[in-house]
């Protein structure tokens, strides 16, 4: 356990954070390339002040039509992405391993509050499993990929939780968890999770669409 | 759960067209299609949609069925995903349900865009999913014929050379019995503007173009229709995927403005024929903007208002409501200018909700109200929703400036017995406007 | 004469039993010394001093109570007897290094070397054991 372990800080860390960063790289330019040779009567119409001015309304809680409609997802949606990129950024254990062995640090979120935003982003996965699960709009479309990138993320946390609250054997349950995590940031790229990589893009165009040729909102 | 497959409806377009196909021909041209006109935006809406449900709600078929597999994911689910997948060598009787699914249970009105966090143009995906429709020869028998007709005549509804010149003629002569001084100049080199329509208005609602000419008439302007093909604005071939025959038709319609040098082309009240000609005949064709400067009549008609040009005895004084068309709301952002003509010509206007762009469609645009008798009782029953809409708003008067909308609104007030009827904008200028010379 | 000498001998057992603090106070170690943190994020990290470098087989007091010379480790001085929190201070000065990252560096660092020993952030900061 402890090999795995070093191996899941060492190595693997630097294959994930590699796949995630290379990786997304390579699928923002590829994508880019492709847009440019293939759409390009559409491309011609982004414009960027549209969708800057659509991304702030989709960016807002019950900005856009879609959150109004639906505000339990909408509500869900929000906090789940908020502490998504919040938790693992601020969260003391990370700051520390990056401190201890490359020297940097940064302002850390108090233990506690990262701890119960962790609870609510495990909280959260389970309702959107249970979603996928029973509410019949969900379950049509859901696939086992979907399945499996909600599990992922709700099992990197659930170990994270279980790990800083000394529940069960604490060097399984984290190395588990940073397995978990390396694996949720090498998807990221090549998963329905890209769509972190490319929502602002998806988003920007039709908005552009909208703003530039349509003259009307798309929020 | 029940999925296209347990509605198939028998159309004889349909059926002969997938009798043909076999798995290894839908995947040659399946991968055709998508190497040679399929870009970043297909890849990226399917790949990206995390399938969160949420643009359920933006379907009035969804709304109006509450069943799954009407939402917009779910089209894509049970069409375009199926084929990425297989990489497209599917059983052809998949590609019968994705003729009926993209073709008469998707409107392309587009409004679940504002309901996707993602942005994915579920209509644009449901295009592609026509386009290899038509490439496949599986097209639904009544629009395939419009197409034909559009390749063959340059309009959609089969009207010869000879018909259509006579026909503005006869209107002309109808019309000077009212207003002796009018006209309706043909080919009229240098006119201010061209005046163009649908082919169903000379084949079955010449009242419009009488209409039209009456309030150009009464308002002295210098204006003109073309008599040879090219008149026809309305482009079906857009709807069943045939874009080659789509490009031909736009072509041969800014040329037809060119040809008689007129300043712009104004269009009547149709939604998907100002579609075609300002979103999308112009970039097959390789043009960022359309060639030829062109409105559509619910702005023309708000311009004539404003330099006082259109003069009204007295306002409308049953209540109104207003249908916003996806075309020119969606489309082309008219939603105000709709809404202070309708204020000009009546006493009251009670809006429905949502409206504007976030409004229900009419369920008979893209394309669906022409497949035709075999799917009408779906689009009906598809579109309870918007008759619960109308009903709500307690009025008998519905204004609705688009073609399609009227046919499809038509069908559902008879259906649910709403007890309203519809109106053209041009409808209630003619109705209203001051006649002098009107004997 | 007599009542003079309790007192005197009472002050030397004081400073006697003070020299010799740094030779036996660590058999009452139980957790590392967080007296140099201001603020306590965590529990003390769990550390029996003796039972540690008897386990561990470490008999230099250098292998963790290092100097430091132009700036950098030194192996070969013996600071033991100097609370580290002398030269580590909480918040470090740019090029130093922190108390935090000292003591991270120093037993995640070692174990890690070893493959031995706890690397996890529960496995150190945790209750007493009883």
């Amino acid at each position: 356990m402890h090999a795995l372990y070093d191996l899941a800080v060492g190595p693997l860390a630097w294959l994930a954070f590699g796949v995630f960063i290379i990786g997304s790289i390579y699928r923002l330019l590829a994508m880019r390339a492709l847009a440019l040779k293939k759409d390009g009567a559409f491309m011609t119409y982004i414009s960027w002040p549209h969708a800057i001015k659509s991304l702030v309304h989709w960016f807002t809680p019950f900005g856009a039509l879609g959150w109004k409609e639906n505000p339990g997802v909408t509500i869900a949606t929000f906090v789940f992405h908020i502490c998504l990129f919040l938790v693992p950024i601020f969260l003391m254990g990370h700051i520390v391993l990056f401190d201890t062995f490359r020297g940097w640090s940064w302002p850390a979120l108090p233990d506690g509050v990262a701890d119960a935003l962790a609870i609510v982003v495990v909280l959260i996965c389970a309702y959107f499993l249970w979603r996928r699960l029973s509410v019949p709009e969900v379950r049509f479309l859901t696939t086992p990929q979907d399945v499996f990138v909600v599990s992922l993320v709700g099992l990197t946390f659930l170990t994270g939780v279980l790990a800083y609250h000394r529940i069960g054997d604490n060097l399984v349950l984290t190395t588990l968890h940073i397995l978990c995590g390396e694996a949720m940031l090498a998807a990221i790229p090549f998963t329905r999770l890209s769509h972190m990589l490319f929502a602002v893009f998806s988003r920007g165009y039709i908005a552009s669409e909208f703003g530039s040729v349509r003259f009307a909102k798309d929020w | 759960m029940s999925t296209i497959a347990d509605r198939l409806i028998e159309d004889a377009g349909l059926r002969a067209g997938v009798s043909r196909l076999t798995p290894e021909k839908i995947e040659k041209v399946f991968k055709e299609l998508i190497a040679g006109e399929c870009g970043a935006r297909l890849k990226t809406y399917l790949e990206t949609c995390v399938h969160c449900g949420m643009c359920a709600k933006a379907c009035h078929y969804y709304m109006s069925h509450k069943d799954p597999s009407y939402m917009p994911a779910a089209k894509v689910t049970q069409t375009m995903a199926k084929l990425m997948a297989a990489g497209g060598k599917v059983d052809p009787k998949l590609i019968y349900e994705c003729a009926q699914v993209s073709y008469t249970e998707c409107n392309l009105c587009r409004r679940c865009i504002h309901y996707c966090p993602l942005g994915i143009d579920t209509g644009y995906i449901m295009s592609v999913v026509r386009r290899l429709c038509h490439k496949l020869g599986c097209t639904p028998q009544y629009i395939q014929d419009t197409a034909h007709s559009h390749s063959a005549t340059m309009n959609q509804m089969w009207v010869k050379d000879d018909e259509w010149p006579d026909t503005l003629q006869w209107q002309e002569e109808e019309a000077r019995d009212e207003f002796p001084g009018l006209r309706i100049p043909l080919d009229l080199e240098g006119a201010d503007f061209m005046y163009s329509v649908i082919a169903p208005e000379p084949k079955f609602r010449t009242q419009l173009i009488y209409q039209a000419a009456a309030i150009f008439n009464a308002a002295g302007l210098n204006w003109t229709m073309p008599s040879m093909p090219g008149w026809d604005n309305s482009n079906m071939a857009m709807f069943s995927g045939d874009s080659e025959i789509m490009g031909r038709v736009e072509r041969a319609h800014y040329e037809m403005a060119q040809k008689l040098r007129v300043k712009r082309i104004v269009m009547g009240e149709c939604g998907h024929a100002f579609r075609a000609v300002y979103d999308v005949g112009n970039r097959w064709l390789g043009w960022k903007w359309t060639p030829v400067p062109m409105v559509h009549s619910i702005e023309f008609f708000w311009e004539l208002i404003q330099q006082g040009r259109i003069k009204i005895t007295h306002k409308y004084a049953d209540p109104v409501t207003i249908h916003d068309p996806c075309n020119v709301i969606r489309g082309r952002g008219l939603m105000d200018k709709l809404r202070e003509v309708t204020h000009f010509l009546c006493e009251e206007v009670v809006e429905m909700h949502p409206n504007r762009e976030h409004n229900y469609c009419c369920c008979a645009g893209g394309g669906v109200i022409n497949c035709g008798p075999p799917f009408k009782n779906v689009r009906v029953a598809g579109n309870s929703i918007k008759a619960e809409q109308l009903k709500a708003t307690g009025v008998h008067t519905l204004v609705a400036p688009c073609h399609n909308c009227h046919g499809g609104l038509e069908d559902i007030i008879s259906k649910y017995e709403l007890g309203m009827h519809t109106k053209f904008l041009g409808d209630l200028i003619y109705e209203l406007m001051e006649k002098p010379e009107a004997e | 004469m007599k009542q003079r000498t309790i007192p005197f001998a009472l002050a030397a057992l004081v400073v006697a039993c003070f020299l010799a603090m740094p030779a036996l106070g660590q058999q009452d170690m139980k957790t590392i010394p967080d007296e140099g943190f201001k603020t306590k994020t965590r529990l003390p990290a769990v550390f029996n001093h003796d039972e540690h470098n008897e386990k561990a087989g470490i008999a230099e007091c250098t292998a963790c109570h290092h100097g430091e010379k132009d700036g950098k480790r030194d192996p070969e001085a013996d600071t033991s007897g100097i609370p580290c929190s002398d030269c580590h201070s909480a918040v470090a000065k740019p090029g130093r290094t922190s108390l935090m990252r000292a003591f991270h560096k120093q037993c995640m660092g070692c174990h890690m070397d070893q493959k031995k020993g706890p690397v996890t952030c529960g496995d150190c900061h945790k209750p007493l054991p009883k």
